[in-house]
């Protein structure tokens, strides 16, 4: 927090500029008490720290939507994830590519938005290099367009020239997403599972939704699990744990890549926020007795 | 009333689309499917135009060296290089190795890297907003103390109820918020689009 005074007189290497005090300091000492916690965060994952959420009710519901996948499925994947979040959702979204092919699935990918279809292109790259089925993936592009090509995906989902056993069996199903027995939909900050929901489960009530997304987006999406349109969500990174740990129990092995968040460096993250904040709120108690500030200031020591 | 071209268009297109939602018939699909078509076109000739125009735009700042012309040739220069790894002869387009590299291990680190900044922005933009709006922002932090409480990754019997709690907050309070939000975005969207087709007072110009 701010000290109170003048800053002390600058000498030294700090000469000519403000030496840096206060919040300045406690930043770079987070900083590195964040890379220790990265560092030792599996090692402390014990039971005192747990990302993975206990009620698995969240993972039970999306186990159960792919168990209930019919033989040799065609899942359609809606990969809007935006490279921004996408680290956030990355361990669970690839722990679903992995237990839907373990189940004999295929997975098509397809994007509306042009960050979706560069992590699109790097996940199918990834599962290919991985030694998935090359038979079991298609790629179904990009379309622009976003809301206007969901609706246009409805009755035609395959591009031109696209070839393989994924792509004759949607074609000998009409060729639109009604062809898939499940869509996958990997969410982002724009499009995601409500564009999809909208757009798409309107349209295609009988497709069974799945909705992986980052935890911001969550409670805009709750009220569309709850009202049956998505039949499971996984929004919160607890989820996103527990689903992760599922799979590789199920499995018998971990999950191909991209572990769960270190636990300790969240917990780390979490305090300083909370210390900080309560110390701001400590600060501002005076001020919330009294009457309101007559004049606007900007603090801008931080 | 004024009427122009551009609301008779979103007219005419929204009340076939409404008509073929509702309606199954062969020639109505084929029109609704037809301006789909063109609206994914335009979609992508207005993304095209997009870049065009930004890269003028920033040439023009780089060449007369007004504003930024650092920032502007550093974002040139990206762009020349997505291009070349997106459009070199043989290059397989978006998922080219040259491209999902410089995605994976240029593009991806430096936006993850901006996103895991927002925890230092948040908490200062927290302490100056208390300074500006104090009784607001205090509600506002408070809650968002008690939310971080909930979340705290530990394991045991207060870990437990934690998450209990947390799971609560998100199906109750918060969910009837949001349920409230959609379905009044929703109402408005409906109104405001019916108010357009219906050509009612000014909400077409």
């Amino acid at each position: 927090m701010t000290d109170a005074g003048a800053a002390p007189p600058a000498s030294g290497r700090f000469r000519g500029r403000q030496r840096p005090r206060g919040m300045a300091l406690w930043w770079p000492a987070l900083l590195g008490a964040l890379s220790i916690a990265v560092l030792i965060g599996s090692a402390a994952a014990t039971g005192t720290l747990q990302l993975a959420n206990p009620d698995q009710s969240s993972v039970s519901e999306v186990r159960a939507a792919f168990e209930a996948l019919p033989d040799d499925a065609l899942v359609v994947v809606g990969m809007d994830a935006d490279l921004g979040t996408y680290p956030e959702i990355m361990p669970a979204v690839r722990a679903a590519f992995d237990d839907l092919l373990a189940r004999g699935a295929s997975l098509a990918f397809v994007s509306v938005s042009v960050e979706g279809r560069a992590v699109a292109a790097a996940e199918l790259a990834r599962l290919r290099s991985a030694g998935a089925d090359a038979d079991a993936l298609l790629d179904l592009g990009f379309t622009s367009g976003v809301e206007a090509a969901l609706v246009r995906l409805v009755s035609d989902a395959l591009p031109a020239g696209a070839s393989g056993a994924v792509a004759d069996t949607v074609t000998e199903r009409g060729g639109g997403l009604a062809a898939f027995d499940m869509a996958l939909l990997i969410g982002g900050g724009d499009v995601g599972p409500r564009t999809w929901v909208e757009q798409v489960g309107t349209r295609l009530p009988q497709l069974p939704m799945v909705g992986i997304a980052p935890t911001f987006a969550q409670p805009e999406l709750v009220p569309y699990l709850r009202t049956g349109q998505l039949e499971a969500l996984l929004a919160t990174v607890r989820d996103d744990a527990a689903f992760v740990e599922s799979v590789a129990a199920t499995n018998g092995e971990p999950a191909t890549a991209g572990g769960s968040p270190s636990a300790a460096a969240m917990l780390l993250g979490m305090l300083v926020a909370l210390a900080v904040l309560g110390r701001a709120l400590v600060g501002a108690l005076p001020r919330l007795r009294g009457p309101a500030p007559p004049q606007v200031t900007e603090d801008d020591e931080a | 009333m004024r009427r122009s071209l551009p609301t008779l268009v979103v007219v005419v297109v929204g009340l076939l689309l409404l008509v073929d939602y509702v309606l199954i018939n062969p020639t109505l699909a084929g029109l609704a499917s037809g301006l789909l078509e063109l609206i994914v076109l335009l979609a992508a000739a207005a993304a095209l135009a997009g870049a065009a125009t930004l890269v003028l735009r920033h040439w023009t700042d780089l060449t007369e060296r007004r504003r930024d012309p650092l920032g502007s040739g550093v974002l040139l220069a990206g762009f020349a290089v997505m291009l070349l790894a997106g459009f070199y002869p043989g290059s397989t387009g978006a998922s080219d190795p040259a491209v999902r590299w410089l995605v994976a291990a240029l593009l991806a680190p430096l936006l993850a890297a901006l996103f895991a900044m927002l925890f230092v922005f948040l908490l200062t933009a927290a302490r100056k907003g208390l300074t500006l709006r104090t009784r607001q922002t205090a509600v506002m932090l408070a809650a968002a103390m008690v939310v971080i409480v909930l979340l705290l990754p530990i394991g045991g019997t207060v870990g437990d109820s934690l998450a209990a709690l947390s799971g609560w907050a998100i199906a109750v309070p918060i969910g009837a918020v949001f349920r409230g939000l959609l379905i009044g975005v929703a109402v408005l969207t409906a109104v405001h689009a019916a108010r357009i087709l219906l050509t009612v007072d000014g909400a077409d110009d």
